[in-house]
């Protein structure tokens, strides 16, 4: 369950960005954005990796005092930034990773949307849905 | 067998008309045209690989576009219903429409009949078999309906051999 979900177009611009509404939605763009920093570390330290999934997936970003943040890019740079609660010491990172396969598909899916123009903002019921079954449940 | 590559050149047909012609009604209209040109040819095709022989009735007819016309095709088979009392109109549901594969209609589009192409390809090819029918979606699931519904209606037995048509 996160607490927030980006996904980040290759120019390092939002292409998407939900968060739970009860904390200062500004502090997660926040985030997101030094995120980004590490993001582009990662990215440039892997050089000649092999592209396989476990490169995809970037791991545990970097950890603030409440929230932990991860990261996963595509091969097309496109980039997904998931921000977790700390106190949420139950997600493991097999779950993490499954969650950003899922965002990964649902990506996918919203690029066959003929009507999608690649480097807009996502606009997308189903993507939507989707986000919100892997949010924090906040009632 | 992949059907992406279709489903993707059929959306990008759409989207293009979409750019060109600036409102829906034309786009739909054009999709209907295109799917009558098509119609007409792939008549002959369906007819050479189909072997199937002359209708002896519109339910016939109904049996044969939904489970050999639609299967060959497209690979689904849709189900016949809502028979009109006389016999000249049904319904083709589509439980699944591989056309709209990942398609979501923007709200600046929601008059447009993506998949109307559909509608001029049975228009034509019928009309090569004398008939002329009357092709309609009267539910989406694009639009948020639970299924896809194609109605048709049989208007009449074309007795004069007319050439074939282009639109």
């Amino acid at each position: 369950m996160a607490a927030c979900i980006a996904v980040i177009a290759k120019e390092n611009y939002p292409l998407y960005i939900r968060s739970v509404p009860t904390e200062n939605e500004l502090k997660f763009h926040y985030t997101v954005h030094t995120s980004l920093d590490v993001v582009d570390e990662k990215i440039s330290a892997m050089g000649k990796a092999l592209v396989d999934q476990r490169e995809l997936y970037l791991g545990l970003l970097y950890p603030t005092e409440d929230y932990k943040v991860y990261g996963y890019v595509t091969n097309s740079k496109v980039k997904f930034v998931m921000v977790v609660d700390s106190s949420n010491t139950a997600l493991r990172d097999n779950e993490i990773r499954s969650m950003f396969r899922k965002l990964h598909n649902s990506y996918t899916d919203i690029m066959c949307n003929p009507f999608y123009n690649p480097g807009d903002r996502i606009h997308s019921r189903a993507f939507d849905t989707m986000v919100n079954s892997m949010m924090m449940q906040v009632c | 067998q992949n059907s992406e590559l279709f489903t993707l050149t059929y959306g990008a047909l759409v989207t293009q008309l979409c750019k060109d012609y600036e409102n829906d009604d034309d786009v739909n209209k054009q999709l209907d045209k295109m799917g009558y040109n098509i119609g007409v040819r792939l008549i002959e095709d369906f007819l050479a690989r189909s072997n199937v022989g002359r209708c002896h009735d519109f339910r016939e007819t109904a049996d044969v576009i939904a489970k050999i016309g639609f299967k060959m095709y497209l690979g689904i088979t849709p189900s016949i219903t809502n028979w009109s009392p006389g016999g000249d109109e049904f319904s083709l549901i589509l439980e699944n429409n591989p056309l709209v594969d990942f398609v979501e209609l923007p709200d600046n589009h929601s008059t447009l009949i993506y998949s109307n192409l559909l509608c001029g390809v049975l228009r034509g090819a019928l009309e090569m078999v004398q008939m002329a029918v009357d092709v309609k979606f009267v539910q989406d699931t694009l639009k948020g309906d639970s299924v896809t519904e194609i109605r048709m209606k049989f208007i009449r037995r074309i007795e004069d051999n007319l050439p074939a048509g282009e639109e």
